[in-house]
């Protein structure tokens, strides 16, 4: 059949990524045969320099890895002339090379794209249910692609993330096994044009990595804090006033004042005890005699 | 362009996400169900699903990769099967030691079982060679042996046990001491053997100096008068 459908995406990704992006990056790369790569792009030019990028490329979708502090993974989905776009902190990071991840597919074949039901009772998920289908589904008749379906994507959202798995279908009766890899997204903010322009939705419950750290740290201090007052405050009351009682008269009734003995001052120093090294053997040898007095009776 | 999309409904009222292995098995049934709506959609648009058998193409996971999963698979297979095979072989062994002194101990008591019923026949008690065949099971209560009208009774059921317990041989350890009735039994006394009086036994006649040997001081005085 005709190829009509040209969508292409650029996935490329900023510097600073460690293995597991990196394996990511590639690992995306290989499912979509409808990807294109980049070289890493410098930190210290702007983000819409990457529409010009796509635009050289000639694609029309983004995927962009931004590694922040060498530790925390943003990855940023667009529609690059115009936008949308959605910016994402990545977690859970397992890649294909994985060892429990037992599946495997045919390179380039198009996948099932399935999404939980809540993906389109709220605007801003239909919004990111419309912009996966369009990067994650291989066009029909794509040269690179192979005929055949095999495996699927499932997009669910669970305690306000959206999880990704991809599984290989092995029967028809639909036995399926994990081929990754898996990650898991937590929406920042949606914004009306591609790395740019007015924010379209802000996500309420997204925590920045920062804050999550902080609040860790703060936390553990909290603890310490608590400790140290209380240990303050159990000192002020240990220290803390007495209660005076009153003198009571009927006290002096019991006091008896003890007998005078005489004062004896010892002029001769007592003679030294023998030091006993053994008891035992000094009880022994008592024993002995007494039993041989006693024979003796 | 056919964008193969589907939603499952899933009730997903429950899940707790910290729960690993219930989330990712939400995950699942949400795929199964997706699978299982997509199929025979596609099917009626002619999309091909079953990869045919010679259709070899080049696969998302290279063959080394594959390979690096099955032996590790392999091995985790091996070290279970090799733990309970040890598990096993512990219970069994077990079991054999308990079976094997089950039977030494039946062994032992057939043995004695054998052993007593020899000493009956040898002892006169029961003349009959019933023991010779292998089934053994009378009751021991025939003592004196003349079992014709015998009362099923016999001897008390105490000393029968008793009796089964500790043999016919009767009690062997106290058996050479003296006791009151044994010392003052004096049936086996011959007056006229210990006196070498009355008559010789085939009319021999005449002192048989050997008969009676002569006591101690007499044997001493002997000896020192032959020197």
């Amino acid at each position: 059949g005709k190829w009509k459908n040209k969508e292409r995406v650029l996935i490329f990704s900023s510097r600073g990524i460690n293995f597991r992006t990196r394996h990511l990056m590639q690992d995306l790369r290989t499912l979509m045969p409808h990807s294109k790569a980049d070289t890493k792009m410098d930190r210290k030019d702007q983000l819409f320099v990457i529409n010009e990028v796509c635009e050289m490329k000639n694609c029309n979708k983004c995927i962009f890895f931004e590694a922040k502090k060498k530790q925390d993974l943003y990855m940023w989905l667009s529609n690059t002339p115009q936008g949308p776009s959605a910016k994402f902190l990545v977690q859970n990071i397992h890649t294909l090379a994985e060892l429990k991840m037992t599946g495997n597919c045919l390179r380039g074949s198009r996948p099932l794209l399935s999404f939980d039901p809540i993906f389109d009772k709220e605007p801003h998920y239909a919004l990111l249910k419309e912009l996966f289908i369009q990067i994650f589904s291989t066009p029909q008749y794509h040269p690179k692609s192979q005929p055949f379906v095999d495996h699927v994507f499932t997009f669910t959202v669970t305690d306000e993330r959206i999880w990704f798995r991809n599984y290989q279908i092995i029967e028809e009766d639909a036995s399926l096994v994990e081929i990754g890899p898996r990650f898991v997204l937590n929406l920042i903010k949606i914004f009306q044009g591609s790395f740019g322009g007015p924010t379209l939705y802000e996500n309420p419950h997204y925590q920045s990595p920062n804050m999550h750290r902080r609040l860790i740290r703060l936390s553990v201090a909290a603890k310490f804090r608590e400790k140290q007052q209380v240990k303050e405050v159990q000192k002020i009351k240990k220290k803390g006033s007495k209660v005076l009682i009153k003198e009571d008269p009927t006290e002096v009734v019991f006091e008896t004042p003890a007998e005078e003995r005489p004062v004896e001052i010892q002029l001769v120093k007592p003679e030294s005890k023998p030091i006993v090294k053994d008891k035992k053997k000094l009880r022994k040898i008592q024993r002995k005699k007494q039993k041989k007095l006693f024979r003796t009776e | 362009v056919v964008d193969p999309v589907s939603q499952s409904a899933s009730n997903k009222d429950a899940v707790d996400p910290e729960n690993d292995f219930q989330r990712e098995m939400s995950f699942y049934r949400q795929a199964q169900a997706a699978v299982l709506e997509a199929l025979p959609r596609l099917r009626k648009l002619q999309v091909p699903t079953r990869r045919p058998d010679d259709y070899f193409a080049e696969m998302a996971k290279s063959d080394q990769q594959m390979q690096k999963i099955r032996q590790k698979l392999k091995s985790k297979q091996e070290a279970m099967e090799r733990s309970e095979k040890a598990k096993q072989l512990r219970a069994m062994r077990k079991y054999g030691k308990k079976v094997q002194t089950e039977i030494l101990q039946r062994r032992q008591k057939e043995k004695k079982n054998m052993l007593n019923a020899v000493k009956k026949y040898q002892k006169g008690l029961s003349d009959k060679l019933d023991f010779l065949d292998e089934e053994q099971a009378s009751s021991q209560g025939n003592k004196k042996g003349n079992a014709s009208q015998r009362i099923k009774k016999g001897p008390n059921a105490k000393r029968r046990y008793k009796n089964q317990k500790f043999g016919f041989g009767g009690k062997k350890k106290g058996s050479k001491w003296n006791t009151k009735e044994s010392f003052n039994d004096v049936s086996s006394f011959r007056s006229k053997v210990a006196h070498n009086k009355g008559p010789g036994k085939a009319g021999k006649g005449g002192k048989k100096a050997l008969n009676k040997r002569p006591g101690k001081r007499a044997r001493q005085k002997m000896k020192s008068r032959a020197r």
